[in-house]
């Protein structure tokens, strides 16, 4: 009796031990997707002004990556603009993720030196910090170089501030007739520069894998023609205007070939052309459909295009050396102009459903399709080179626009919206 | 002395001749009487008689005149004429001589007297010393005899002294021993009385304890009955005690499961996980909090091998912070430190 009554209570005093020595144990699977909170704290001046404001460039960057929310500025608690102005047992109340801070000083207005640092506030610790000095016109893009480096501290992967966006814009003129422009900008849309301009239209923009050239349909001389153009030198070469179509240029990854549609034969099927030798090889047989758009692969073993050879537009994947075409696309009733993320996984598309449109993308691995867009007039989709977000045109007020989207469907953003009715966006691929 | 002993030797040699012719003339004298024989004697026979010394020399004396007469008439008669003066002068100192001799005789006699009486003195006197000697040697003796008596004695009275100090010695010893004895029978004797005494107060002692352990061993039988009677007592609390701590328990596992999934929940909330988060990442990370629920101390217990994804799990940790603390201090303590293992979606 007594015996058992110690046993039970040296029972009780080793469950009641216990909780004291086990350490608990919580497991987490999945966190927030959303946005990293930052603090950006405008950047400090010192001599002469500077006519961009870097800090506020840098904001929007991160703000419009879709991957970090930028503190508001009446929430920072100071102004530090160096290590040692910083408290950071006040910076983590804010629960910022990163702390930026910099300062742009300038003593003739010529040349400016900037530098920033980005604090990791509960370690205390600066994750990256540099210094640049550049000619004042640089500044903007100091600003995104800056944003990049931030950018992969925080996410581990590229940033793709630094990347320009082509497009082409749209203008009337005062008496109702259009102008068009082949723009390049940068890749927050500011900053655009005119590449070329035409009383025709200018279609599909396309770069080349290393950046410095486009490739686009102009129907200047009254057709449908495909020019190439050095960005640099504004080098002009039209590389395809035969008979028929000619459109939807393609430049392959390793940047020596181009995927076109040709109707040369009578029916737009997919042609491959050597860019140095004009050779041309076809790739679709399809008779009757209408084969078009076609991508690359990443591994520049397949193309991937739209064709109406199953009744209705839907997409399809192809050997480059030709044969057997795959359909890729069965959801919807619509599926046309793909684009392939940069890591060959994903393919970004203008889906109809139901009668309305939508920007959608499917997994390639799962076949699952995710519509990324409100129903709209969505269309000419395009990977952002780091894969996370999709550029695409569409209509605001009768007018078009450029958006961006993360490739989730979390995040949102119009682009560049200066009231030109801009379309056939193409992001550019990060400079080498 | 020695030619007074020879002297004497010759004076008696003398005297014996003497008397030996006297006794044989005695002797002849009765036989001549009874047969007369006539021989051609160079010497007359005479007729002894015993005389006194002063008779013998008188007696010689005239015999020797005698003699001498008819010897003078004889040599007168065979030498009367031509020898006559010769014979007369030597006769004549003969007799001269003889005078002569006669009176150094008679002195030597005397002498020899004299010389007897001096022996005679000297041998008296020897006698006497020899005595005397003897005497004082008897006295000597005596006396040493007397001495050794008296040494005996004093030896005696010695020894008696000494057998008197060593029976003294002995008696004192004996009564030494007798007294150690008596002192030790006295001690034994005192020894068996006290142990005595002693053996009664243990036995009195051990009574007492007896009585005294008795009563304890009744007072702790008591007491173990009282305490059997509280523990049971206590028993009984403790099952209402156990009951109550495994309500406790099983209240504060509640209060802990609950909140669990509160930190579940505000930690997901709070990190920001990295979109291209590789599959089978996974980050450990001990957290330590302080009372008011801000974050001591987070480390990493197992890294993702990811930096980023390491970093986004610890900045929600202190993002998160502070985290909601259960009122019950004991659910609390339960969740001051703990673990979180970050997984990516």
């Amino acid at each position: 009796m007594i015996k058992q009554g110690y046993a039970l209570i040296l029972l009780l005093a080793m469950l009641l031990a216990g909780p004291a020595y086990a350490e608990l144990i919580i497991e987490i699977t999945g966190g927030s997707e959303a946005a990293l909170p930052i603090a950006v704290v405008p950047f400090g001046s010192e001599g002469v002004a500077a006519a961009e404001d870097v800090s506020a460039i840098i904001r929007n960057d991160l703000g419009r990556s879709g991957r970090f929310a930028p503190l508001p500025q009446q929430d920072l608690i100071s102004m530090p603009h160096q290590k040692s102005e910083i408290n950071f047992k006040d910076w983590r109340l804010l629960r910022s993720e990163g702390l930026l801070v910099g300062k742009v000083s300038s003593v003739d207005g010529q040349t400016y030196q900037v530098q920033f640092q980005l604090f990791d506030v509960y370690k205390a610790q600066q994750l990256v910090g540099k210094r640049y000095q550049v000619p004042a016109a640089s500044l903007r893009h100091v600003a995104h170089q800056i944003s990049d480096q931030i950018y992969q501290a925080l996410t581990g992967e590229q940033g793709v501030f630094s990347t320009r966006l082509a497009f082409v814009s749209v203008l009337k003129n005062a008496g109702g007739s259009r102008r068009y422009a082949l723009q390049v900008s940068d890749a927050d849309g500011a900053n655009p520069r005119t590449v070329l301009q035409s009383k025709q239209p200018i279609l599909s923009p396309s770069w080349s894998p290393e950046g410095e050239r486009l490739s686009y349909v102009s129907f200047e001389n009254g057709r449908a023609e495909i020019f190439t153009q050095a960005m640099r030198s504004g080098k002009r070469t039209s590389v395809a205007s035969f008979k028929g179509i000619n459109s939807a240029p393609s430049w392959s990854p390793d940047g020596k070939k181009l995927s076109m549609t040709l109707s040369k034969g009578g029916n737009a099927e997919i042609y491959v052309m050597d860019i140095a030798t004009k050779a041309l090889s076809r790739v679709t047989h399809s008779s009757q459909a209408i084969d078009t758009e076609a991508v690359w692969m990443p591994n520049s073993k397949a193309l991937v295009f739209t064709s109406d050879r199953g009744g209705r537009p839907q997409i399809y994947k192809v050997p480059v050396s030709g044969g057997r075409a795959e359909r890729l696309t069965f959801e919807g009733h619509y599926n046309a102009s793909p684009d392939i993320s940069p890591d060959g996984r994903y393919l970004a598309m203008v889906h109809g459903q139901n009668g309305k449109f939508y920007i959608a993308v499917q997994d390639l691995k799962s076949g699952a399709v995710q519509i990324l867009s409100e129903a709209g007039q969505g269309e000419s989709p395009s990977f952002a080179p780091n894969g996370r977000l999709i550029l695409y045109a569409t209509e605001q007020n009768g007018k078009g626009i450029l958006a961006a989207v993360s490739v989730d469907g979390s995040f949102h953003q119009r682009l560049g919206d200066t009231g030109i009715d801009v379309r056939e966006p193409a992001w550019s691929p990060i400079r080498k | 002395m020695n030619k007074s002993w020879l002297e004497n030797l010759i004076a008696g040699s003398y005297a014996l001749a003497l008397h030996i012719i006297v006794v044989l003339l005695l002797f002849l004298g009765v036989d001549s009487e009874s047969t007369t024989v006539t021989v051609p004697a160079a010497i007359d026979i005479v007729q002894a008689t015993v005389m006194g010394e002063q008779q013998v020399l008188d007696d010689i004396a005239q015999r020797k005149e005698r003699f001498e007469e008819k010897k003078v008439e004889e040599d007168a008669r065979l030498a009367a004429l031509e020898k006559k003066v010769a014979a007369d002068k030597a006769t004549l100192e003969q007799e001269a001589l003889e005078r002569e001799n006669e009176k150094l005789r008679a002195e030597k006699d005397k002498q020899r007297l004299v010389e007897l009486e001096q022996q005679k003195k000297a041998a008296e006197k020897q006698q006497q010393e020899v005595d005397a000697k003897r005497k004082l040697e008897v006295e000597q003796q005596r006396i040493a005899e007397a001495e050794k008596a008296a040494e005996l004695r004093q030896k005696k009275i010695e020894q008696e002294k000494q057998r008197k100090v060593e029976q003294k010695r002995q008696a004192a010893e004996e009564k030494k021993a007798a007294e150690l004895k008596q002192k030790k029978q006295d001690a034994e004797k005192n020894r068996k009385a006290e142990e005595a005494k002693r053996l009664k107060a243990e036995k009195e002692r051990q009574v007492a304890e007896e009585k005294k352990r008795i009563a304890l061993e009744k007072q702790r039988l008591a007491d173990e009955d009282k305490r059997k009677r509280e523990e049971a007592n206590r028993l009984l609390q403790d099952s209402l005690a156990v009951e109550e701590r495994e309500r406790e328990e099983s209240r504060i596992t509640g209060v802990v499961n609950q909140h669990m999934g509160m930190i579940r929940q505000r930690i997901k909330r709070y990190w920001s996980e990295p979109t291209n988060a590789g599959q089978g990442l996974q980050c450990t990370l001990r957290v330590s909090l302080l009372p008011n629920g801000d974050v001591k101390k987070v480390s990493i217990v197992k890294s993702s091998g990811n930096a980023i994804f390491d970093r986004s799990a610890e900045s929600a940790v202190y993002k998160a912070a502070p985290w909601p603390q259960p009122r019950d201090p004991k659910a609390a303590a339960a969740l001051r430190d703990f673990q979180f293992i970050f997984r990516p979606k």
